[in-house]
């Protein structure tokens, strides 16, 4: 009973810091536009907004709510508590909450693999120099099948795969910074970030989910250019490609090229210039900035961690009567 | 917002006078305004009556909100240029698919609409690109030009 009475207490409060923060977070995200920052840096805030909850309910939940039960709950076995309903009512909801992100997560996976095996079906390698980045000629397939135009396919072992018709449309320069721009949402793991989400689910995230995807664009966007002529060419490619996107809905673990705002992203290609390129550069958020409030918050932790303690173990108390 | 409904007619326009769209205008830029402060911009060469009367017949179609402020009101636009638009299409689109006998032929109509629209789009953007191309390399041209004539 002590043990099932400490699981259903941590799914409790598992699932009221996840519900919490995530209706926090699905009304405050907007103002992040506010914030004058790259794309790349964008991107990554909205990423990091959209998986805090999940992330802030699993540290409280092991680093308090669990050494809190263990240490500070009596084990006699003379006190006979009962679990209580509200905890295990809640716990029951963690739970449908786990299976529900696990079940999207392996449906999303599953699906992709379908998929992305139909695709590969008499596929070659390309090989297409797309730079230092990354050897593309590892990971880009020429598909015969009738595939999106370009798209970065998988978790695990991410390939991009490009139509034929691609291959057929796109000049050299044009499909060399195409690819370059599917290898940087490889690089930023695009794909394994979309599963993430798929793992939290809760309403009202949809929006934050597509303002992540359209910053995840440009942000590949701006890895791929260089120069003008880059930029120039990855807007012809963007327009050319336009014209072929298929009607079918592509899988989760897939991140295609002709994506988000094409107006929105064709004018910001073609008024590229290096002087703004090396300006987005400094208003870069590194992740190291994040160290310092880390190492603050760590330090608190520390020296309240008594405290807290008690005090979690006060509420969990609370909760079960 | 589903009183704003009943001021669309069939087509995607709202059904408003030419007067209340430069009124709502008006308050749009504003962000709120009293009657008083619309007029005294000097945009709106109407008599008082002829604002206020119009700007409660906006109130009463559910495009604004308003409070009251000593004698008179003050007038907030209750939808964004974006939300009025975004209701307006949601409306034609409704209307349209609950227009014909086979609800499927509406919706193919709407996706030919949307395509060509699409395709115009894209033609645009096709141009803007090529144009950017020939500025870039007429560009190019000049510079080897300049460069050529310096050497000589």
């Amino acid at each position: 009973m002590f043990a099932l009475r400490g699981i259903a207490v941590s799914l409790t409060f598992f699932v009221l810091v996840y519900c919490l923060l995530s209706a926090i977070v699905a009304i405050v995200w907007r103002s992040l536009r506010l914030l004058h920052a790259s794309a790349r840096s964008l991107a990554a805030l909205l990423f990091a907004l959209r998986v805090l909850p999940l992330a802030a309910s699993v540290v409280v939940t092991f680093a308090f709510v669990v050494p809190s039960f263990q240490l500070l709950e009596p084990r006699s076995i003379d006190i006979d508590e009962g679990i209580g309903a509200m905890p295990l009512a809640l716990g029951i909801g963690a739970l449908l909450l786990i299976a529900c992100g696990c079940f999207r997560v392996i449906a999303a996976q599953t699906k992709t693999s379908r998929v992305v095996a139909r695709w590969l079906e008499g596929a070659n390698p390309l090989h297409v120099d797309a730079g230092a980045q990354t050897e593309a000629q590892t990971v880009a397939f020429r598909s015969r099948r009738e595939t999106p135009p370009l798209t970065l396919v998988g978790v695990r072992r991410p390939r991009v795969l490009v139509s034929e018709s691609t291959v057929a449309l796109l000049s050299h320069d044009e499909l060399r910074i195409a690819l370059k721009h599917e290898l940087a949402h490889m690089q930023s793991r695009d794909n394994l970030k979309k599963l993430v989400f798929r793992f939290c689910p809760f309403p009202g995230m949809a929006k934050l989910e597509s303002a992540w995807s359209q910053a995840a664009e440009l942000a590949a966007d701006d890895a791929a250019v260089s120069n003008v002529d880059d930029a120039v060419d990855l807007a012809a490619a963007l327009v050319k490609l336009s014209r072929l996107v298929p009607v079918q809905a592509a899988p989760v673990c897939t991140v295609g090229f002709v994506t988000g705002s094409i107006s929105a992203r064709v004018a910001r290609l073609l008024t590229w210039n290096e002087d703004e390129a090396r300006k987005a550069q400094t208003m870069r958020i590194r992740p190291w900035y994040a160290i310092p409030p880390m190492v603050v918050t760590l330090l608190c932790v520390f020296a309240t961690y008594g405290p807290a303690l008690a005090l979690t173990h006060e509420v969990t108390e609370w909760l079960v009567r | 917002m589903t009183k704003a409904f009943s001021i669309f007619g069939s087509g995607s326009k709202p059904q408003l006078g030419p007067f209340e769209q430069q009124l709502l205008q008006e308050l749009w830029s504003h962000g709120s305004a009293t009657v008083r402060e619309l007029l005294a911009d000097g945009r709106i060469h109407q008599a008082y009556t002829t604002v206020m009367t119009t700007v409660d017949r906006l109130y009463k179609k559910g495009l604004l909100d308003r409070i009251a402020e000593g004698r008179a009101f003050r007038y907030t636009p209750r939808h964004t240029p974006e939300e009025l638009q975004r209701v307006t299409a949601l409306e034609s689109i409704r209307q349209l698919l609950g227009s014909g006998e086979a609800s499927s032929l509406p919706l193919s109509y709407l996706v030919e609409a949307l395509s060509t629209h699409d395709a115009q789009l894209l033609d645009e953007l096709q141009l803007l690109v090529e144009r950017k191309r020939r500025e870039l390399q007429s560009r190019e041209t000049k510079g080897r030009e300049s460069k050529t004539r310096e050497r000589r």
